[in-house]
């Protein structure tokens, strides 16, 4: 069924709206967003593979009653083949990641109804936007519809950042949008570029424009174009030099809402990631660019993290840390490395929204994040601590849990690859991360009560606890069962190399 | 020849509108901008982008950014 | 070089340029945050002619398909269309993005009392 295939954008976005519509109805807005979030991860699962032509419009090629009319020197020419239309292209990969948005973002939605005393229509629509605008982007095949949808994804996590209400949160909102304004315009800038040397913004057009030298892939066009997406990418996806506004942008969130800004971030990174190696992969230094940025960005997240005392922003910093596996992963560039590379990428969307929905319960319970004001929390609820102790291990890549299998993966492929090196600083930052958790972990349940700590709410709902345990369990089976998730990516790589 | 006139009062535009002190003269500069680069679209035969820009560029984003300087303050002291 | 001076493509590029180099300078340095707003109005600005100037094709006409018009003469000398669709999108996410920006800054100054950047920001530890 490729018509399903538009209808994974179009839900969200409609559900957004109608949201927005139905403000201070609390009991429909909540039945209508739990329908529209369980209805978001069955999506792709029933869909076929496929493409999808906007309008209808295929190429000529495959329209042979029109291309008959048309003089030889268009239907003989690159034209014939070129995509008129926006193209969606749904295949296994863009399947494992939309299921795993739909099931993050389920998860923030349903925590957040008994977290928050009061349903709110805007804060839902937001929710539901990203989620639509960050699915467009996985699906998309065309650079300027993505382009459009970085924008629209930016906008909305500006939006729940203001909705949280947490204290500086327009500072920080403030901060994110006068940058994302200089990386967005630069990213299109990239895109125009590029538009001008092919004259299309298909991205399969762009490679077979690439790989048929129908345009001189070295000219500084393409150079001036590379260099202005990457900075649009590494904007997107927090890399230095945007890893503090990054994290302080998942530490200013309710800690739900920042389970599913950092899945917005790791799929935007891996979505333009991809791109960036289609078109780009033949250029000898784009590997080495992209492993250089990658190990800049382990180092810096874990080292930032190591000196804060918010334990929001140390989880921040350490999801930002994480996504330099993913880096080393599009990096090394070998059929293993970016199959190990996006494996990661699921692991970490799963692992860091159990932590910060977990972490979250502590927010929850005290209304403080500072880790000198906290302690003693194990008494509270000791089954919520254990799981959560859990997470940081399938982060730090414990076994048996997801974050062992890929990251495991990734050494093994950088040491095929012949770069010991990095296997070396992966082992060595990884040990890093597990002492970071632990010393949060330590400061937050285990030491000594504060006298003046107070608990302001007295149990954690029932339904963050659902959640954690679900998102553990998923944690446990891809953990156990890795080729599950490694068999949908892997057609995916072998075709894209 | 003309576009060549339009091009240099629009970056004038733009350099005389980030030098007022005055945030509302700054707006107005910034629409003055605007209408030039909707003119250069026309020039640079994009009639429908010209349209868009002449209705966002002259009047919308100034009246956004008086409005702001309206409800904020008209000066940029340091 | 009068050939180069009075070339409207190259000349076009250059005002984007500027554009671009200015805002960027202004969103960098400037301290008032409704010039740091104005100076990414300008990047913006700069970003939309260079897509439109990409399309220009010197001494062609205006891609509208008028009825009587010969196909090949109109594929041959209309300007290129695409970038001009493109355009239209991002006038209209730049417009929202500063209208986005524009609110944060005025419920910031309600909060502080001032515009400027760095004391806005530096209140915040």
């Amino acid at each position: 069924m490729n018509e399903l295939i538009p209808l994974m954008v179009i839900i969200p976005i409609a559900c957004g709206l109608l949201l927005n519509l139905l403000h201070k109805k609390d009991r429909s807005i909540r039945i209508l967003a739990i329908f529209v979030a369980i209805v978001l991860p069955i999506i792709p699962l029933l869909s076929n593979f496929g493409l999808h032509y906007f309008g209808g419009h295929a190429p000529l090629i495959d329209n042979s009653t029109l291309l008959g009319t048309l003089p030889s020197f268009i239907s003989n020419s690159a034209l014939a083949i070129f995509h008129p239309a926006i193209t969606y292209s749904y295949q296994s990969l863009q399947k494992l990641f939309i299921f795993i948005l739909g099931i993050v973002a389920f998860f923030a939605i349903f925590t957040s109804f008994n977290e928050t005393k009061k349903v709110s229509g805007p804060y839902m629509f937001l929710m539901f936007m990203g989620t639509a605008a960050v699915t467009a982007l996985l699906l998309s095949d065309d650079i300027f519809h993505m382009y459009i949808f970085f924008e629209i994804a930016a906008l909305c996590q500006v939006g729940i950042i203001l909705v949280s209400s947490t204290k500086g949160n327009y500072e920080t909102a403030l901060k994110y949008m006068i940058l994302g304004s200089i990386g967005g315009p630069l990213l299109l800038l990239g895109i125009g570029f590029l538009l001008g040397a092919v004259g299309s913004v298909n991205i399969t057009d762009i490679v077979y424009a690439i790989k048929h030298n129908l345009v001189n892939p070295f000219s500084q066009t393409f150079l001036i174009g590379f260099g202005l997406i990457f900075f649009g990418w590494l904007y997107a996806s927090g890399l230095p030099p945007f890893h503090t506004i990054k994290s302080s942008i998942y530490s200013k969130a309710l800690p739900h809402s920042a389970a599913l800004l950092q899945s917005f971030t790791v799929i935007t990174f891996i979505a333009l990631g991809i791109v960036i190696f289609r078109i780009f992969s033949y250029l000898p230094f784009m590997k080495m660019v992209i492993l250089i940025f990658s190990l800049i960005t382990m180092i810096l997240g874990v080292t930032m993290a190591i000196i804060q005392t918010d334990f929001r922003r140390i989880i921040g910093f350490l999801a930002v840390g994480e996504l330099g596996y993913i880096g080393i992963g599009i990096g090394i560039g070998t059929t293993l490395s970016l199959t190990a590379g996006i494996f990661q990428a699921v692991n970490e969307i799963l692992t860091t929204a159990l932590l910060f929905i977990g972490f979250g319960t502590v927010f929850y319970l005290t209304k403080t994040s500072d880790m000198k004001k906290l302690g003693g929390l194990i008494a509270q609820n000791p089954k919520v601590a254990i799981m959560v102790l859990l997470g940081g291990f399938a982060m730090a890549g414990v076994p048996p849990f997801n974050g062992f299998q890929s990251k495991l993966m990734i050494v093994q492929s950088s040491l095929n690859a012949g770069f010991p090196e990095i296997a070396i600083i992966a082992v060595l930052i990884s040990i890093i991360t597990f002492m970071t958790f632990m010393k949060v972990f330590h400061s937050v349940y285990l030491k000594p009560k504060p006298q003046d700590l107070q608990v302001v709410n007295e149990s954690i709902p029932t339904s963050t606890i659902f959640s954690i345990v679900i998102l553990l369990i998923i944690c446990l089976i891809i953990g156990l069962f890795p080729q599950l998730v490694t068999d949908n990516i892997y057609p995916f790589v072998a075709r894209l190399i | 020849m003309i576009e060549y006139v339009l091009m240099i009062i629009a970056i004038l535009g733009c350099i005389l509108a980030l030098m007022q002190r005055d945030l509302l003269k700054a707006a107005i500069l910034t629409g003055i901008n605007g209408v030039c680069v909707a003119f250069l679209f026309q020039f640079l035969l994009a009639p429908d982008v010209a349209l868009t820009q002449a209705i966002v560029g002259s009047a919308i984003v100034p009246v956004f950014l008086a409005l702001a300087a309206y409800k904020t303050q008209r000066t940029d002291d340091k | 070089m009068m050939d180069i001076l009075f070339d409207t493509q190259l000349a076009s590029f250059f005002t984007s340029a500027a554009f671009i180099i200015i805002g960027l300078f202004a969103a960098i340095f400037l301290d008032n945050i409704i010039k740091k707003i104005i100076g990414i109005a300008f990047i913006e600005e700069g970003a939309n002619l260079f897509l439109v100037t990409l399309g220009y094709k010197p001494g062609g006409i205006v891609p509208i398909f008028l009825p009587g018009m010969n196909s090949e003469w109109f594929a041959a000398n209309s300007a290129y269309a695409l970038p001009h669709a493109l355009v239209l999108t991002s006038v209209v996410i730049g417009a929202s993005t500063l209208a986005v920006m524009l609110a944060i800054a005025m419920v910031l100054y309600k909060k502080h009392g001032t515009l400027s950047t760095s004391k806005i920001l530096g209140d915040e530890k």
